[in-house]
């Protein structure tokens, strides 16, 4: 991991107008994601990660704030700056089965990419559709199949030779291994761990299965309710987690380990997580928290630098 | 503890165009009074079926139970007619499904589909069913149980909805229940309430709970005792103890090193299983783990391995613990 920062995120909010209201997917999110790096992105459904992963993305447009990379200006500037931005960075997305065609051949599907951003002539570009699916572990003859002749993780490669093709920096992995069995979701992993050493890769790694995230990322962000309440490197927040809502989420995940399990204390939160429309004001986990306060429900607590990189947004962590 | 369910030798098979697809082939296992027994696997392993032929809840055709027998108490499931069926299921065994969002009814209020469940088993007036609705609601700690009662389904998220079907599923008192995949839909701090809530009837009724899931972890918090399951058999059963401390079949050993540790560094590769499961139309002859197995011999290649004794009530398919399994593999059993 260098130091250097790749996708710069400032005070970017995505909201979404509904029937009912504004409903606030994401809202004031500041963040900086370096090269070579693996951020993880972690928090329950609907708290607004996948969203955030498509603001990233630049697939939808932020509300407010703006998006940079390389120092460059905002991506969201015009669609020349959107169309370079998606030569860098490019996405796997969680359903192997909803985001590959069904009418184009596997060789069709890597190579559309490239043929977009006119990369190479068409011959060079065969070559490197099979090239690519050696890299993710299938053959050169599967690039005449269609995607029904896969399974689930054969396809979930085939989304990643995908992503590979236009040679990006940065990868957005949306829970990529979620819809795998146990068995073919360490492969998948190792496959993406190998690819981001042989070419320096940078990800952001969305997924609610935390002890994977912990597992490949270098720092992991927690979100709830559209917001990042917890920042920290991943050694760090599992050792020290600060904030109540990580704490109840970690400990809420149960480990393959029965005496272990036994032991644990678990902080087991009451109730569900409220609507993202029309949130109250003061903190937004406020009504599930155990050590609420007074100020919790008047004002709107901020990101803090508690020790050195790990950041916190509660009023009580001191 | 009284037995509550045996399991002897079931065979499920699946008549389809491309011939018979053996879901099930052959597996045999029992249930205590207050147990729990998880029932781990991939998807397509069969153990989905093995949970629904125990309510008979396949269409058949399709499907077909090609031989075994199940026993529930003193009722033979597999000779039962539909309408002995109709009696047994909510009554002595129920279950509750991975998907709350499908399961209810969204056109009728979540009271009325409660009492149309204890009117179906309990001689009761439409007041007292009623009566019985809520309290149900308030066993499975739904605040407000009287509003909640006449509200529908699209009202509620998906944990209030998955603790709803446990209030049905629990409202005539059943000997076992059967929860395939209860929390795979939920999120983890929501899953956490549903598993404490699950424990918590098991030891209020003590009713014996087969727990169906591919999340190890869950198995580890909850489980008494556990079967897995690899391409429509029993690999190994043992408890919980067994199977994380001392698995003895290698795939479960596998499984189990597939996952990260949780103070597993980066630097320390997945391990990972190669290859997909077998094709259940033409099932291997052999060991249905042979193809992607590390420790592979040329008998499980041809032979389906019988169940080894390891000690107790852990065991094992597995060609390994023959006792004339050459010595040089003997470091590869434990």
């Amino acid at each position: 991991m260098e130091n250097k920062k790749l996708v710069v995120l400032d005070d970017i909010s995505k909201y979404f107008k509904v029937s009912e209201g504004t409903l606030k997917a994401v809202e004031q999110v500041s963040l900086d994601i370096m090269k070579g790096e693996t951020l993880g992105l972690v928090g329950e459904s609907g708290c607004g990660k996948s969203t955030l992963g498509k603001v990233v993305m630049g697939i939808y447009q932020p509300t407010h704030g703006q998006l940079t990379y390389h120092g460059k200006e905002s991506i969201h500037l015009n669609k020349k700056t959107l169309f370079s931005y998606s030569k860098m960075a490019q996405i796997i997305f969680q359903d192997p089965y909803s985001s590959l065609d069904p009418r184009m051949t596997v060789g069709s599907i890597i190579e559309e990419g490239m043929i977009i951003h006119k990369m190479y002539d068409k011959k060079r570009r065969q070559e490197r559709v099979y090239e690519l699916l050696e890299l993710v572990g299938l053959n050169k003859e599967h690039a005449n199949r269609f995607p029904h002749e896969f399974s689930g993780g054969q396809r979930q490669r085939i989304g990643i030779a995908r992503a590979l093709a236009i040679e990006p920096e940065f990868i957005v992995c949306d829970e990529p291994i979620s819809a795998l069995d146990v068995s073919i979701q360490s492969q998948i992993i190792n496959l993406l761990h190998d690819l981001q050493k042989e070419f320096n890769l940078t990800y952001l790694f969305i997924a609610h299965d935390l002890n994977i995230v912990k597992y490949i990322s270098d720092r992991i962000a927690v979100m709830y309710l559209g917001n990042i309440v917890e920042l920290a490197a991943s050694g760090e927040l599992y050792a020290n987690t600060l904030h109540p809502y990580s704490k109840a989420l970690l400990s809420a995940v149960p480990v393959p380990d029965p005496d272990k399990e036994a032991k644990k204390v678990r902080q087991i939160l009451s109730g569900d997580v409220p609507s993202p429309i029309n949130i109250p004001k003061g903190c937004n986990f406020a009504g599930r928290c155990p050590q609420v306060c007074d100020i919790c429900t008047k004002e709107k607590p901020f990101l803090r630098e508690i020790t050195t990189g790990h950041f916190v947004s509660c009023h009580m962590v001191k | 503890m009284n037995k509550i369910l045996q399991i002897k030798d079931l065979r499920v098979s699946f008549d389809t165009y491309a011939g018979e697809v053996k879901a099930v082939r052959g597996i045999s296992f029992d249930i205590h009074e207050g147990e729990v027994l998880a029932i781990v696997g991939e998807s397509g392993c069969g153990k989905s079926v093995t949970a629904q032929t125990i309510m008979k809840l396949n269409p058949m055709p399709p499907a077909r139970i090609a031989h075994g027998d199940i026993l529930l108490g003193e009722h033979d499931i597999v000779r039962a007619s539909e309408k002995e069926m109709m009696k047994i299921r909510g009554k002595e065994v129920s279950m509750i499904f991975q998907d709350p969002m499908t399961c209810l009814n969204p056109t009728m209020q979540v009271g009325k589909q409660l009492t149309e469940a204890i009117r179906h088993h309990q001689k009761l007036s439409k007041e007292e069913a009623n009566k019985e609705a809520i309290r149900l609601l308030e066993t499975v700690n739904i605040p407000n149980a009287k509003q909640r009662a006449r509200q529908y389904p699209h009202e509620f998220s998906g944990g209030m909805r998955q603790r709803v079907m446990i209030a049905m599923a629990l409202s005539s008192s059943p000997k076992l229940l059967i929860a395939d995949e209860p929390t795979t839909a939920l999120d983890v701090t929501i899953q956490a309430q549903i598993m404490d809530l699950l424990l918590e009837i098991k030891q209020k009724t003590n009713t014996a709970i087969i727990l169906i899931t591919h999340d190890l972890g869950v198995v580890a918090s909850v489980a008494d005792r556990v079967a897995v399951m690899y391409a429509g058999k029993i690999v190994e059963t043992g408890t919980a103890k067994n199977i994380f401390y001392h698995p003895s079949h290698p795939y479960t050993r596998a499984l189990l090193k597939s996952l990260p540790d949780t103070d597993m560094d980066r630097s320390i590769r997945l391990v990972s299983i190669p290859g997909t499961p077998p094709d259940l139309l033409n099932p291997p002859a052999g060991c249905g783990f042979a193809s992607r197995c590390s420790n592979c011999m040329k008998i499980c290649q041809t032979d389906l391995p019988p169940e080894f004794i390891i000690d107790g009530g852990h065991v094992a398919a597995c060609w390994l613990h023959y006792e004339n399994c050459p010595a040089e593999l003997e470091g590869v059993k434990n």
